[in-house]
C-alpha cells in the first residue's frame, strides 16, 4: 500500500512539475508564435497590397457588399484588401484583392482556380491601377470570357466595397440586376422575370424586346424608355412619346408568322429531325423523332411497332425548353405510351441540357424513356446548331 | 556496465555506439527529415536538447522514481521537453518548424531517447547522463546529416538549399523518396559496419539489456542460447 501511494505521489509530482514547465514555455512562445501566424497571414495579403503594413480584419455585418465579397482586412495605408468568390466558367474562383485609398485597384491575384484556360491566373495584372469608373473598359479575353468577364466584375465589387466601408453610398446592382429592376418597373406584373426576344427582322427605333415570362405582356426598350405592352400589343400606360413606336413595333412583332428553317442549310443535324421553325420571338420550334420501344425494343411478348415517337419541342435561342408535346406514339400501350400523358412530357418545360436528366422515368418502360430523352437532347444539338455553335 | 571514462561517454554515442548506424534506433526520423540537410540538422539538434534534459532529469530522480512507474516517468518527462522544444521551434524557427512537420513531435517516441534513460540516464550520475545525452544527440545529428548530404546532393542537387549546378543534370530524383532513404540508409549502415568491424560492440551490450522490458523478461526470447541477457 505504502509503495503504491510513493508509485502515485511521484508520478502526480512529475506530472505537475512538467505542467509548470510547459506553461511557462507556452506563456514566452505563444505570443510569438501568434506573431508569427499573423505575419504570414499578413504576408498574403501584402501581395496585393505591397505598401499596406500590418492588415486588420473588418467585421463585416452591418454593411451591404457585393455578394462576392467574403472577407475584408483594412491596411495601415487606409487601403482594404478583399477576399472575394466568383464564379467564371467552371465551379469558381478565389480572388485577393487590393483597393488602395484613393479607389485604385493596388492588385489582384487569384487563390485558387479550376478554370480550363487558366487565365484568371495572369488577368489581374491587367486590372491593377483601375478604378470603378474605368475597369469596364478593360477588355476581357477572347476565348475566355466568362473567367475574365467574373474576374473584371469581381474586382468591381471589391473597388465598390472599398467604397461602401468608407462609408460612401454605391449602386451594388450588377448590370443584370439594374436592367431587370427596370423592366420590373415598367410591368410590374411579370414579377421580374423576363426573358429577352430575339428578334429576326429588324423593328423600327426598337432597341430590344423582353417578354414576361409568366405571359403578361412585353417590355420594348426604345432608347432609354421602357415601354410596357399587353399581350396584344397595346401600351399599358400610355404616357411617352415613344408609345407609338412601340405600338408599331409590336404590331409588326405579332403579325410575323414561324419562319421554317432550311434544315439543308445547315451540316451535322441529327436525321431524327423532321422539321424546324424560327417564331417571331426568336424561339426554336422543333419537330423530332424519338427511338422509342417501337423502334428500339420489342420482344415475343410485344413486337415493336415500328413507329417512331413524334415530339414537338420548342426552345429558347440560349437551350431551354418552353414547351413539349408528344404529337405521336405507337409504344405499348398501358406502358410506354404514357409518353403521350402531359405528366410525363409537361416535365421537360423549362428543362436545359444539364437538367434534361432530372426528370422522372415511365415506369417499366425503360425503352421509351430513354428514347424520349435522347430526341431531348438532340433538340439542344439543333438548336447549338442553329445558333452557329459546332455540334457533333 | 562497465566503467567507462567521461571522454569515451561522449565518443562512444558519436562513433563506436551511434545510434542509427550501430544501435539501428530511431529509424523513423532518420528516414523521413534526411530529404535535406537543414532540416535533418535541424530534428538531430532537436533531439539533442531533448536527449540532453531528459537525460539529465531522469538521472537527477533515478533514486526517486519508483522501478514500477518508470516508464511512465520517463515518458512524461521526455514529453514534457519535447513539446517545450516543439513550441520553442515553432515560435523562432517557424520555417524549420514547417519543415520537420509531425516528426519534432513524433521525438516523444523516438526508441534513442527512451533508450538512453533506461539504459544510461536511469543508471548513472547526473554528469555522465549529460554527457551520453550530448554524445548520442552529436552521433544522431551526425548521422542525419550524412545521410541527408548523400540524398539531397546526389537526389536533389542541392546542399542545405544551395543549388549545385553541375549536378542538376544528373539527380537521383529517387534518393528524395522514400525508398531511395531506404537504400541510402542501408548502404550507410552497410559503410559503417565494415569501417567498425570487430570494434563495434557486440550485440549483447545493447541487445537485451537496451529493451525497455529487459528487467521483467525472464525467458530471453530475443536473445540466442549462447548469450546471457
Amino acid at each position: 500500500m505504502k509503495k503504491s501511494i510513493k508509485n502515485v505521489f511521484v508520478l502526480v509530482s512529475i506530472c505537475a512539475v512538467v505542467s509548470v514547465l510547459l506553461a511557462i514555455t507556452n506563456a514566452v512562445t505563444a505570443p510569438i508564435i501568434a506573431e508569427n501566424e499573423r505575419a504570414s497571414a499578413n504576408a498574403a495579403l501584402l501581395e496585393v497590397m505591397p505598401d499596406g503594413g500590418s492588415f486588420t480584419s473588418v467585421a463585416l455585418d452591418g454593411y451591404t457588399l457585393p455578394a462576392t465579397v467574403t472577407e475584408a482586412y483594412l491596411g495601415e495605408n487606409g487601403g482594404y484588401v478583399f477576399k472575394l468568390k466568383t464564379v467564371g466558367y467552371s465551379s469558381g474562383f478565389v480572388i485577393m484583392c487590393g483597393v488602395n485609398a484613393d479607389g485604385t485597384v493596388s492588385g489582384a491575384v487569384c487563390l485558387a482556380s479550376t478554370e480550363t484556360l487558366g487565365h484568371e491566373k495572369t488577368f489581374g495584372a491587367l486590372l491593377t491601377g483601375k478604378t470603378a469608373e474605368n475597369i469596364d473598359a478593360v477588355d476581357t479575353v477572347s476565348g475566355a470570357t466568362k473567367t475574365t468577364g467574373a474576374y473584371r466584375a469581381a474586382v468591381k465589387d471589391a473597388l465598390n466595397a472599398a467604397l461602401i466601408l468608407g462609408g460612401g453610398s454605391v449602386d451594388i446592382r450588377t448590370e443584370e440586376e439594374i436592367l431587370r429592376d427596370r423592366l420590373t418597373a415598367a410591368l410590374p406584373a411579370a414579377q421580374g422575370e423576363f426573358e429577352k426576344l430575339f428578334i429576326t427582322e429588324s423593328l423600327d427605333g426598337v432597341d430590344a424586346v423582353y417578354a414576361a415570362v409568366n405571359r403578361t405582356g412585353y417590355v420594348l426598350v426604345i432608347g432609354d424608355a421602357f415601354v410596357a405592352t399587353d399581350l396584344d400589343g397595346h401600351v399599358i400606360t400610355k404616357e411617352t412619346a415613344q408609345d407609338e413606336t412601340a405600338e408599331t413595333a409590336m404590331a409588326a412583332l405579332l403579325a410575323s408568322e414561324l419562319s421554317p428553317i432550311t434544315l439543308d442549310a445547315y451540316e451535322g443535324l441529327p436525321s431524327q429531325l423532321v422539321s424546324a421553325s424560327r417564331t417571331a420571338t426568336g424561339n426554336y420550334d422543333l419537330v423530332i423523332k424519338g427511338a422509342g420501344y417501337g423502334i428500339a425494343g420489342g420482344s415475343a411478348y410485344h413486337p415493336a411497332s415500328g413507329e417512331y415517337i413524334y415530339i414537338r419541342v420548342s426552345l429558347t435561342r440560349d437551350g431551354r425548353i418552353l414547351d413539349c408535346l408528344t404529337l405521336s406514339q405507337a409504344e405499348t400501350d398501358g406502358i410506354g405510351s404514357a409518353c403521350a400523358d402531359e405528366s410525363f412530357y409537361g416535365q421537360f418545360v423549362g428543362k436545359t441540357e444539364e437538367t434534361y436528366g432530372e426528370i422522372d422515368a415511365i415506369g417499366g418502360a425503360t425503352y421509351t424513356t430513354d428514347g424520349y430523352k435522347q430526341a431531348i437532347l438532340r433538340a439542344f444539338a439543333c438548336v447549338k446548331i442553329f445558333e452557329g455553335g459546332v455540334e457533333s | 556496465m562497465k566503467k567507462d571514462g567521461y571522454l569515451s561517454i561522449l565518443t562512444k554515442g558519436v562513433f563506436k555506439e551511434n545510434p542509427v548506424f550501430i544501435l539501428i534506433l530511431g529509424t523513423c526520423p532518420t528516414l523521413a527529415t534526411t530529404t535535406n540537410v537543414v532540416g535533418a540538422f535541424g530534428m538531430g539538434i532537436a533531439a539533442l536538447v531533448v536527449l540532453l534534459c531528459s537525460n539529465v532529469l531522469i538521472s537527477l530522480l533515478r533514486k526517486v522514481i519508483p522501478d514500477a512507474v518508470r516508464i511512465p516517468c520517463y515518458i512524461t518527462i521526455i514529453a514534457g521537453f519535447v513539446t517545450v522544444v516543439q513550441m520553442v521551434v515553432q515560435a523562432y524557427f517557424p520555417d524549420l518548424y514547417e519543415m520537420l512537420g509531425v516528426y519534432l513531435a513524433l521525438i516523444v517516441v523516438n526508441c534513442i531517447i527512451l533508450g538512453r534513460a533506461e539504459m544510461f540516464a536511469s543508471k548513472n550520475t547526473v554528469g555522465k547522463s549529460a554527457l551520453d545525452g550530448i554524445g548520442m544527440g552529436l552521433g544522431f545529428t551526425l548521422a542525419l546529416c550524412a545521410m541527408a548530404t548523400v540524398r539531397e546532393v546526389f537526389g536533389a542537387a542541392s546542399f542545405a538549399g544551395m543549388e549545385i549546378a553541375f549536378l542538376a543534370p544528373y539527380k537521383i530524383e529517387f534518393l528524395v523518396k522514400a525508398p531511395g532513404g531506404m537504400l541510402v540508409y542501408g548502404l550507410l549502415i552497410a559503410l559503417v559496419s565494415a569501417l567498425t568491424h570487430g570494434k563495434g560492440p557486440k550485440k549483447k551490450s545493447f541487445a537485451c539489456a537496451g529493451c525497455p522490458s529487459a528487467a521483467h523478461c525472464h525467458t530471453g526470447a530475443c536473445q540466442s542460447g549462447k548469450e546471457e541477457a
